[in-house]
């Protein structure tokens, strides 16, 4: 058994974050992990791809388009700019957060958020739009999208047992977010968890 | 000349970095356990993994130079520097740092030195002296290169450097042959006397695998130096060749000591040889794994010297060979050398044969294109979307000297495009996308002010202008500063300080009062030291005051002599993460007219255009304000 996830964020967004709490509940469930990141120069602001692949037994950081099961998406730009990531049967779950690159803020002014949901649903029927900064906000904790979309992705993808992923939690972020962080999870858990078996049918 | 107190900016902010300093890295870094014991597997990043393995094979005096993808197993072990009997500190360039760890080693202690691969261009010179005086203590020198390249100037190579050296040279596949090859690589420093060369890919320093860890020794301290010219003064001709000689035995025994660290490996069987090493191996032992193949996999863990006995040993009845291997042809070239000397004929397929490329990182559907098979589900074809160059962040103090330089070009009657701006080696150098589009070169560290002032003697008869961060400054740009002003050229010279080695996330410069690891030190003052130096012109402006920086440019960029003009403001992303955001921006969409002027001046990456209007990402926000100078309908308001 192998799954490979894709994260596409903004630098700055959590998504590292995000595949390194992937590798912990990954080593805590007794499996081996690898993952990997492409990011540019900078610090922040840039377009962040982040590997994770989990199996019994795994070598590479890095897999090809075409290859992923889940594409997990911080940002909807970032998605669409990925989603040739995933395998047919592949399923993108896409926070409806819009960060237009300045390229496309300076050519196009007049694009929306709803254009890009749009575009998504065109180019993958398998995909899942969660409201992450909404569900993050009412927690009080904007920068938790990351967290919330980790529990969309183990709503749909059932890889990792509750209880791993909250040690993970714990053992990855700063203690004075685990707790919002946590919660961010299981408001993601809940959200997905509510239109998967729907979606999927 | 006029200046600002040093006071103001460097010091209450390098001791306020520092008392805040374990918050700083618990945001960049995931707590993870680098002192559990024995046996316990955790998820670990290869730098990680390199940190554990420097204290498993007790090594005790640590230096290096921020770099990508180097810097983290200085961070990680600096982290739990308080728990270790260990010196780690960042030094002011790489060969520093390979200086002091060199000298830590002829006494006997174990030393590393941490660098990326043009940081090995600056150590190389004491390198290559080194390997003739031979150490004592276990000494690693760490480099990692870039295929890709993801984060480097260039694709360097840096296996030629176990060549060029004549040391030898380890290459680790995933993180946990990282760590251990630290042990391997201390314990064969010190079998054979030699430094050891141990070079990394990003694919290994920044891939985050389980890692299975093991005892941790006590650090190996010196223990004592004697006087012996014959080995340690290269000034002696006659000792130089002799010394010649000895390292050449020397290199004679690494092979048969390298076997019995298990450095080289085979897995499975076939006529169909696969040879290859470092990342390449995984995605090789992926293809071979889910197309079923029945290969031979000769993984070289030992590359130079070039294992000949070790191949010799495992190629017969090879049919084919084909060679993975990311970067030069380097193994390719020495098995076609083993291969001809043995006079063993196999077809080679490579990079010569052009069955994989030259330039860039490999994956996965490369080495199956190279065995000549295809992926199973065919790739959609991506969808085109606009990129997303890297910019400055909100708030950056670099976007305010840009800007205000190029005011000042235009204030001046020069064209943007006669004005040449000499980049150096950090974030500022981010200015070259645009809308900020400023640099003109930017090519190795210190070479800003030195390319410049070459511009000008080879008769460049427009202004020209030098721009360096501070940590490049007392890196390398402090020596082409006094070859500037020594020799009486015409140059203007922005020293961008933001207090920190801000790119590579954070570290200290010579600046600070106390380093990461708590250790008091003796700040270097940059204003000091550019005094002495003595230019024509000095003046010191904090980077948030746009217009003062306006009206410098313009008063220095045609006067005769080397101007210098300090443009000092704290790191924007650092300050917001130490001290919180006080004040941020938003935009009234009532008064906003969709003219895009704050994003197409500033490009300030918390801004962007959504259905006609500009809206700013508040949480990204760091309050700068430098928006609100460009918004014609003054539709950008504070918050409270």
């Amino acid at each position: 058994m192998v799954i490979r996830i894709l994260i596409a964020s903004v630098g700055g967004q959590g998504g590292l974050t995000l595949a390194r709490v992937l590798a912990e509940a990954a080593v805590l469930s007794g499996l081996s992990v690898r993952t990997g990141e492409t990011l540019g120069m900078a610090q922040r602001y840039g377009s962040v791809v982040s590997y994770v692949q989990v199996g019994s037994r795994v070598y590479t950081p890095k897999f090809t388009p075409g290859e992923a099961d889940y594409l997990v998406g911080l940002e909807l730009v970032e998605s669409i700019r990925n989603i040739h990531y995933l395998k047919p049967s592949g399923v993108a779950l896409v926070a409806d957060e819009y960060r237009p690159p300045y390229t496309l803020s300076v050519e196009n002014p007049f694009n929306t958020r709803d254009q890009a949901i749009e575009l998504i649903k065109k180019l993958e029927s398998k995909t899942i739009i969660i409201p992450a900064r909404r569900l993050a906000i009412e927690l009080g904790n904007p920068r938790a999208i990351n967290m919330v979309m980790l529990g969309s992705l183990n709503a749909v993808s059932n890889i990792f047992s509750h209880d791993k992923v909250e040690q993970a939690v714990r053992k990855v972020l700063p203690a004075r977010v685990v707790e919002s962080s946590i919660k961010a999870y299981i408001k993601g858990y809940e959200y997905a968890q509510a239109i998967r078996n729907s979606f999927l049918a | 000349m006029e200046y600002y107190s040093l006071h103001v900016y460097t010091l209450p902010f390098a001791r306020l970095v520092y008392l805040l300093v374990p918050q700083v890295f618990n945001m960049v870094f995931t707590p993870m356990s680098l002192l559990a014991e024995p046996g316990t597997r955790l998820p670990l990043m290869g730098n990680e993994a390199i940190a554990r393995g420097v204290l498993e094979a007790g090594v005790y005096i640590v230096t290096g130079y921020p770099g990508t993808p180097s810097s983290e197993v200085i961070m990680t072990l600096q982290e739990y520097s308080r728990d270790l009997d260990i010196y780690v500190e960042w030094s002011v360039n790489e060969r520093v740092a390979l200086e002091v760890a060199i000298g830590a080693a002829i006494s006997g202690a174990r030393a590393m030195s941490t660098m990326k691969a043009p940081g090995l261009n600056v150590a190389s010179d004491p390198l290559l002296s080194a390997a003739y005086s031979g150490v004592d203590g276990g000494l690693v020198v760490y480099v990692a290169d870039d295929p890709g390249p993801h984060t480097t100037q260039t694709e360097q190579d840096s296996r030629w450097y176990g060549e060029l050296a004549k040391l030898p040279l380890i290459s680790p596949s995933s993180p946990q042959e990282a760590k251990d090859y630290v042990v391997a690589s201390v314990e064969l420093s010190e079998a054979l006397g030699l430094p050891v060369l141990l070079r990394t890919t990003t694919r290994v320093s920044h891939t985050v695998g389980d890692v299975l860890l093991g005892e941790i020794k006590q650090p190996r301290k010196g223990r004592g130096f004697s006087k012996n010219p014959e080995r340690f003064v290269r000034a002696g001709m006659d000792w130089n060749l002799e010394r010649h000689k000895w390292l050449n035995s020397r290199l004679a025994r690494v092979e048969e000591l390298s076997a019995k660290l298990g450095l080289n490996k085979v897995i499975g069987a076939g006529e169909l040889c696969i040879v290859t090493e470092g990342a390449a191996l995984n995605y090789v032992l992926e293809t071979v794994e889910e197309y079923s193949l029945s290969a031979r996999v000769l993984k070289l863990g030992l590359l130079h010297p070039f294992p000949r006995g070790f191949i010799l040993d495992n190629i017969r009845g090879c049919r084919e060979i084909l060679v993975v291997e990311e970067l030069d042809p380097y193994i390719e070239q020495h098995l076609k050398t083993v291969l001809y000397d043995a006079g063993l004929f196999i077809p080679i397929r490579g990079k010569t044969t052009k069955h994989l490329p030259i330039e860039g990182e490999l994956d996965k559907s490369i080495v199956l294109n190279a065995l000549g098979l295809k992926q199973r589900d065919q790739p959609r074809s991506p969808h085109k979307t606009p990129r997303r160059p890297p910019p400055l962040c909100p708030g950056c103090p670099h976007r305010f000297t840009f800007l205000a330089l190029k005011r000042a070009i235009s204030k001046k009657g020069f064209k943007l495009s006669e004005v040449p701006v000499i980049g150096d080696i950090g974030c500022y150098a981010l200015s070259v996308y645009k809308p900020i589009d400023m640099l003109w070169t930017e090519h190795s560290m210190g070479a800003s002010v030195s390319m410049a002032m070459g511009l000008k003697l080879a008769g460049y008869d427009k202004p020209v202008v030098a721009v360096i961060g501070d940590s490049t400054l007392y890196h390398a740009g402090l020596q082409s500063l006094i070859e500037a002003v020594n020799k009486r050229v015409d140059l203007l010279v922005i020293v961008v300080d933001n207090g920190v080695v801000a790119m590579t996330g954070h570290q200290s410069t010579p600046a600070w009062s106390t380093s990461e690891t708590g250790r008091i030190l003796k700040p270097i003052s940059l204003d000091e030291l550019v005094k002495a130096v003595n230019p024509d012109e000095l003046r010191i402006v904090d980077s948030y005051n746009y217009d003062e920086l306006v009206g410098v440019f313009e008063e220095f960029i045609d006067k005769p002599g080397v101007k210098v003009v300090v443009s000092r403001h704290p790191c924007a992303l650092l300050e917001a993460r130490l001290k919180g955001v006080k004040t941020r921006y938003t935009v009234d969409v009532e008064l906003c007219k969709g003219c895009k002027a704050c994003l197409v001046v500033t490009g300030c990456p918390a801004i962007v255009m959504e259905g006609g209007r500009a809206r700013i990402i508040q949480e990204d926000c760091n309050g700068c304000g430098l928006c609100t100078r460009f918004c014609p309908y003054n539709a950008i308001k504070q918050m409270g």
